[in-house]
């Protein structure tokens, strides 16, 4: 009897998976279905932005990474049960996740820019970046309704004649077919699912990346349980060399042809 | 269709995990199935209250929603007692395929003890009674006489359950477990081809459920075979 009581604790205990007291591995809660920021190749590897981020953070802090996939609905409640210490998940940082979780500085960034035909020959901007709201005159700008991008240009160049949509394929569509003469979105969407196919190679990025705090967001960081500022602390630290020495922008161009990160050292949130 | 081949690998991979997990939850079920089905028919009356919450809870909750408390609530409660007992210990937790393959075996043994108490009850009492004229004690009796026929009036609704447990092993996906469901949204993220990724997930659990359907057909006609009218 005894012997059997024993073997159960035995399963029983190998069931399960525990950890002690130290801090030199870090689980990290990630999609795995977020192409091109973290996701599964062919070949089972996990890659992508988000991914590498994850590993070069805990090279920097002395901590191993374990991956953990989480689908998205339950990451926040994954993170606070203890599933996993860290999200890097292309998580946006928001004022509502913020009374739940902690973030890091972000490491990726919430930007806007214009796509158009690269012989349009648009003035859109100044040579110093600012706004040049005679480069709008007679052109027809595409957004996406009540975006954050409708907010900016009705801040910005109140005059300009702006063509609406529900999403972001039609607007593709009418750009490549001379409806419109200018979007403004997201670059790296507009990068994955028009830029980078082959047909429209005559189309590209104007303009800067705007990267207005007020219209678009902090950015995405690295999400973990609240009340760890040790930890919090030692993260940042981390993104901000990873910010100066070039490796967000290596990372950035694995993935995309421009940077994806905070050009500037934004400080802790 | 060609962008399927560079995801065979995972895709197969992903159907032992499957098979796996059905595995655990189709013994496990069975045995819950049993014990709840003993409790109610001659359990002790302080236990009929507790069999009757088992099956209320599992079979009037929906199978996502207990696979979530399963899984979520497994790691807070277990690291609350984990640091109870030891304060080093930062978390304990049950993996995946663990958590997933109890909760959908408590679901589907839920709705099996009321499968098998109804086997039970319908055994005809005339060959019961007859079995007692002859002598056979409680024993000899149960195997003999009671046990072959209940299993014939239970394997339909067995049937049922073991398909619709294959079909719920397509929920742990949500809790991170990789498998085919996953797999396939993997794929996607990839290929932008959610078509044809969900297809081969199709294809993989008809395969699936075709394959137990024709042994839960042979089982049946083996149960039958004394019957003379089919």
């Amino acid at each position: 009897m005894l012997r059997v009581t024993a073997t159960i604790l035995a399963t029983v205990g190998s069931l399960l998976v525990a950890s002690a007291a130290q801090a030199d591995s870090l689980r990290v809660g990630t999609e795995c279905t977020y192409a091109p920021f973290n996701y599964r190749t062919a070949d089972g590897d996990l890659t992508g932005y988000d991914v590498d981020v994850a590993r070069e953070v805990g090279k920097r802090i002395g901590a191993d990474i374990e991956f953990v996939c989480q689908e998205w609905d339950g990451m926040i409640p994954a993170l606070l049960a203890n599933k996993f210490d860290l999200i890097v998940a292309s998580m946006s940082i928001t004022e509502k996740r913020l009374k739940q979780i902690d973030f890091s500085a972000p490491y990726r960034v919430s930007i806007g820019q214009f796509v158009a035909r690269k012989d349009a020959g648009l003035a859109l901007f100044n040579a110093d970046g600012s706004v040049n709201p005679a480069g709008f005159e007679g052109i027809r700008v595409g957004l996406e309704r009540s975006s954050t991008y409708e907010e900016w240009m009705k801040a910005k160049v109140p005059d300009a004649e702006i063509v609406y949509y529900d999403g972001n394929e039609p607007m593709y569509l009418d750009l490549a077919a001379g409806r419109v003469d200018a979007i403004m979105t997201n670059p790296m969407k507009a990068y994955l699912k028009f830029l980078s196919d082959e047909g429209n190679k005559d189309f590209d990025v104007v303009g800067p990346q705007i990267e207005e705090v007020e219209y678009f967001g902090i950015g995405v960081g690295v999400g973990m349980r609240q009340g760890q500022e040790d930890l919090k602390g030692q993260i940042d630290t981390a993104l901000k060399g990873m910010t100066e020495d070039g490796t967000l922008n290596e990372f950035s161009l694995r993935y995309f042809p421009f940077p994806i990160y905070p050009q500037q050292w934004a400080g802790t949130n | 269709m060609v962008s399927v081949v560079g995801w065979i690998d995972d895709y197969l991979w992903g159907t032992l995990v499957i098979l796996g997990v059905y595995g655990v939850a189709l013994v496990l079920c069975i045995l819950w199935g049993l014990l709840g089905a003993a409790a109610r028919l001659f359990g002790p009356r302080w236990l009929q209250p507790l069999v009757s919450l088992y099956v209320t809870v599992f079979r009037g909750t929906p199978e996502l929603l207990i696979l979530l408390i399963f899984y979520f609530g497994s790691a807070v409660t277990l690291t609350a007692i984990g640091q109870a007992l030891d304060p080093d210990i930062r978390y304990l937790d049950i993996p995946p395929f663990w958590a997933g393959a109890l909760a959908i075996s408590f679901i589907a043994g839920a709705y099996l003890t009321e499968i098998f108490r109804a086997a039970f009850l319908g055994v005809d009492p005339g060959s019961i009674e007859a079995a007692r004229a002859l002598g056979l004690k409680p024993l000899p009796l149960f195997f003999l006489v009671r046990a072959p026929q209940m299993w014939r009036i239970a394997l339909p609704g067995f049937g049922n359950q073991a398909i619709s447990l294959i079909k719920d092993t397509a929920l742990i996906s949500v809790v991170g477990l990789e498998e085919i469901m996953f797999t396939a949204e993997m794929a996607i993220s990839v290929t932008q081809e959610p078509f044809v990724m969900y297809m081969v997930v199709a294809f993989i659990y008809l395969a699936l459920t075709t394959v137990i359907t024709s042994v839960l057909r042979r089982l049946e006609r083996r149960a039958n075979r004394f019957q003379e009218v089919r």
